[in-house]
């Protein structure tokens, strides 16, 4: 039977609400002190740990949780200051109140808060367990006992846990941090030490959005090509990479392996390392140009990397001397199991061998490779090295955000932002922004998508 | 005629047209150029070149032209229509090998021209390739259609002549960084593409200078921190992939959904967030920090081994089970070793990553120039203090690296295949 997630939980929770009414002092003690049930029926292990965790939490609220919290909220106060020293006669410095330390702070007791708040949880479901276990004269599981059962039926806790930890700390928190980040005024004009920055609400939205300022004037165009860029890369190279392995899977090809291995060189080369050569191939005095002139194709050096028109063709084509191959190794797969049988009928039939890419190789390959295709062409959207190894964005526009350029990506502009301008605000905002795109194509493709749906298919 | 085993006279039908066509095209204009009005049929610029060789006598440059245009296109007439007449596949065969050889002739014509019309004296205005005019190309076009049809004749497929075009184009980048790095003058600025001298130099030059990059050093870095990370991220994508394919646990479909949206955030949106939690950690500008950068957020790229293990069948956990087996013992005595192909892509992709990673280490070591990566070095090699002095030092370097990852991955190749696939599916 089917239970929605919510149903199961609130179902669950009924249960746990009902065992507590009908628990003894320990068990209602628990929630205050932690670990209190499981003391007194024999789990001094886990019992002595709920207690300490839940002295440490105290301990940290007490000196800092409350304050960061507090500092959460306001962000600071006091601006730093440069007052004369009577005595000395020297301006010096007076620290003031560092707003992006306090949002750090604060976004991470707030992490702190809700980890302990489910320690908290489980400590109590943990209560009542060991006392109905007690109370219904069943053995009641040691330490030893728990720590065997990580390698068994917990071994999710076990395998999860470093991975948990890893993905809670880098992952989860950082971009905690910078999601709430884009609803502050963090730019180059409130930069931490010397400023304080503060809440503005969607104030970065609407500027980025729905303003005439410079940055909705870079944003849209710079959408409009993230777009392009996604669709013109994603396509070329899948169409390419298609033709180029169904070339060499023909029959009449020989040499298969020496063909394939050429073309995979490219993808086991690191990809920077193959983009800064081309670069400097398409330099304005590169190799490239240099040849052409010297054959009498040019006079003058083509503006490869330094026309935006001219940029934007490079770096689609460019991309395609880096995706092709790869394309090639998927399809390569995909190829060699399609049935045999179909074409044959196909043959029989008297279809040229084009109608036959047309009516079964293509729709065959389309068909398996539709998921990877659109998360595909979410990944180019966030295709940072071509771009940026290329031409770094350039050239760049006047009429664009100071450093943004006509080849810049959204991840490039919001790369630039944070590394080059310290607009903190806006590239977060701008994250948000590619966050909202990469999900509604990818829940179109998940919810769609085999794996998601009948997960149990293969096994 | 006989209908031939091997051969399609379909095709046969037109070889001798295409093997004639060319002769007949030399009298059309070769070379007009437009601000003189000088024109030149091809010809006009035989006779001329008979006429220079009576004069100055032979040369390797008029050798060529008179072959190209004189000697292979009348053997290749001759051949072809012996093909017509008495078609074999010897024959057929040697022609498809004589146009080849016209065609790499033309090509090579198109680099040399200009020095040759230019050393004639023939122009007024300095030669271009655009004053090449409708006969040369032209006879450009036929030669590669009667290439073409030769080639169906004999039922070889015209596909190798767009493999080739393309191996040439793919190949370009890469043979130009070799070459590079064997190139005795220095310098970025060159206007050549074969070196006029080769050295070992540049080798040695990047791996024991240290005056500006230390690169033997950065290349142990790299080294060290591709192999920890690769260790510990293996570790964390199959236990993470394992754990959501085999077991089922309460919460398991919310944190795959919390996963999946995660992954929908660009990496470095949180790049800044992540520097001050390795600062909070005291672990600044190292490399344990790089390590940990690399293979802490790794599980959220768990689904292509997820779709593996799914594909292994479950029957072979209950067997197990009934057996008495743990659920670890589960996951390392039977679906470890059933995983052969997706453990190595999982270590060999895991590998390559910090070799070529240039944003996230540049962020996190900062100037610490001791702890550098090679990706790091090989960036700061081509700025443009340093594109001068370093350019044949940048391609020692890039090889110096990208050869032994090639290796790796050119012999691990099926199992990358393998393991990719496994995505697809999705």
């Amino acid at each position: 039977m089917k239970k929605t997630p919510l149903k199961h939980v609130g179902e669950r929770f009924n249960w746990y609400k009902s065992a507590f009414a009908g628990g003894n002092i320990f068990v209602k003690l628990s929630p205050i002190l932690m670990g209190a049930a499981n003391i007194r029926y024999g789990q001094l292990v886990k019992g002595i740990g709920y207690l300490c965790m839940e002295i440490m939490f105290i301990l940290f609220v007490v000196t800092n949780g409350a304050s960061n919290l507090i500092n959460l909220i306001t962000l600071g106060s006091k601006q730093q200051e440069m007052v004369l020293n009577e005595k000395t006669g020297i301006f010096e410095v007076i620290q003031g109140d560092n707003s992006m330390l306090m949002l750090f702070g604060g976004v991470v007791t707030a992490v702190v808060i809700v980890f302990f708040i489910i320690v908290w949880l489980s400590s109590i479901k943990s209560g009542i367990n060991t006392y109905y276990l007690h109370k219904n004269n069943k053995p009641v599981p040691g330490f030893l006992d728990d720590v065997k059962s990580l390698f068994d039926i917990n071994i999710q806790r076990f395998l999860l846990f470093l991975p948990m930890v890893g993905l809670i700390i880098f992952t989860v928190l950082p971009l905690i941090y910078m999601i709430t980040m884009a609803f502050t005024n963090y730019d180059v004009n409130h930069q931490p030490p010397g400023n304080l920055f503060n809440w503005v609400g969607l104030k970065n939205f609407k500027l980025l959005l729905m303003s005439k300022d410079a940055l909705a004037k870079t944003f849209w165009p710079v959408l409009g090509w993230t777009i392009i860029w996604a669709v013109f890369a994603t396509f070329t190279n899948y169409i390419g990479g298609m033709l180029l392995a169904i070339l060499i899977n023909k029959k009449e090809i020989k040499f298969k392996k020496v063909w394939r291995t050429i073309f995979v060189l490219t993808i086991s080369i690191p990809s920077f390392i193959g983009l800064l050569v081309v670069r400097t191939m398409l330099n304005k005095s590169g190799i490239i140009n240099n040849e052409l002139i010297n054959f009498g194709f040019i006079t003058e050096p083509l503006p490869f990397l330094t026309s935006a028109i001219w940029a934007r063709a490079t770096v689609i084509i460019v991309n395609m001397w880096l995706g092709i191959p790869f394309t090639m190794l998927i399809t390569t797969g995909i190829l060699i199991n399609i049935p045999a049988d179909l074409y044959e009928s196909a043959k029989i039939d008297g279809a040229s061998p084009f109608k036959a890419f047309i009516k079964i190789t293509f729709p065959y390959i389309f068909f398996i490779t539709t998921p990877y295709l659109i998360s595909n062409f979410i990944s180019n959207v966030n295709n940072f090295n071509p771009i940026f190894f290329l031409t770094a964005g350039g050239p760049q526009s006047m009429e664009y955000f100071k450093g943004a350029g006509k080849t810049d990506l959204l991840v490039t502009w919001l790369y630039k932002l944070t590394s080059e301008s310290k607009n903190y605000s806006y590239a977060s905002a701008i994250g948000i922004v590619i966050f909202i795109i990469s999900a509604i194509l990818s829940l179109i493709v998940y919810r769609k998508s085999g794996a998601y749906n009948n997960e149990e298919g293969f096994q | 005629m006989k209908n031939m085993s091997g051969i399609k006279t379909k095709y046969l039908h037109f070889v001798p047209l295409f093997g004639i066509l060319p002769i007949v095209l030399l009298f059309l204009k070769f070379i007009h150029v437009e601000e003189s009005s000088e024109q030149m049929t091809g010809f006009q610029i035989i006779v001329d070149v008979i006429q220079a060789i009576q004069k100055n006598g032979i040369s390797l440059s008029y050798l060529f032209i008179i072959a190209i245009m004189v000697v292979l296109p009348l053997i290749i007439m001759l051949a072809t229509i012996v093909a017509f007449f008495k078609p074999g596949k010897k024959i057929l065969h040697t022609t498809i090998l004589l146009y080849v050889l016209k065609l790499f002739g033309l090509i090579l014509s198109l680099l040399t021209i200009k020095h040759f019309v230019d050393g004639m004296g023939y122009l007024q205005v300095e030669f271009l390739i655009k004053y090449l005019s409708f006969g040369f190309w032209t006879t450009f076009l036929v030669d590669v259609v009667g290439l073409i049809i030769t080639m169906k004749s004999v039922k070889i497929s015209s596909g190798y002549i767009v493999l080739t075009v393309m191996s040439v184009i793919w190949l370009f980048p890469i043979v130009w960084i070799i070459l590079n790095s064997f190139r005795a003058e220095g310098g970025f600025y060159i206007g050549y593409f074969i070196p006029k001298k080769f050295t070992l130099n540049n080798y040695v030059k990047v791996w024991t200078d240290t005056s500006t990059f230390q690169f033997a050093k950065w290349y142990r870095n790299t080294l060290f921190v591709a192999i920890s990370s690769c260790i510990l991220t293996s570790f964390i994508v199959l236990s993470t992939a394992f754990t959501l394919s085999r077991i089922r646990f309460s919460g398991r479909r919310a944190l795959m959904n919390l996963m999946l949206v995660l992954g929908m955030f660009p990496g470095f949106m949180s790049m800044i967030a992540v520097y001050y939690v390795i600062k909070g950690l005291g672990l600044t500008q190292s490399l344990a920090a790089l390590v940990i950068v690399y293979s802490a957020g790794a599980s959220l790229g768990y689904y292509v081994s997820k779709g593996f293990f799914d594909t292994i069948p479950r029957s072979l956990d209950e067997a197990a089970f009934i057996d008495g087996a743990t659920k670890w013992q589960v996951f390392t005595r039977i679906t470890i070793p059933l995983s052969k192909s997706i453990i190595i892509f999982t270590v060999l992709t895991s590998f390559m990553g910090p070799w070529a990673d240039y944003i996230f280490s540049s962020i996190i070591l900062g100037d610490n120039v001791d702890n550098y990566t090679v990706a790091i070095g090989l960036f700061n090699m081509l700025t443009r203090d340093n594109i001068e002095k370093w350019y044949t030092c940048f391609a020692a370097g890039a090889i110096l690296i990208a050869l032994p990852i090639s290796a790796l991955f050119l012999s691990l190749q099926r199992y990358y295949v393998e393991g990719l696939s496994g995505s697809v599916k999705g």
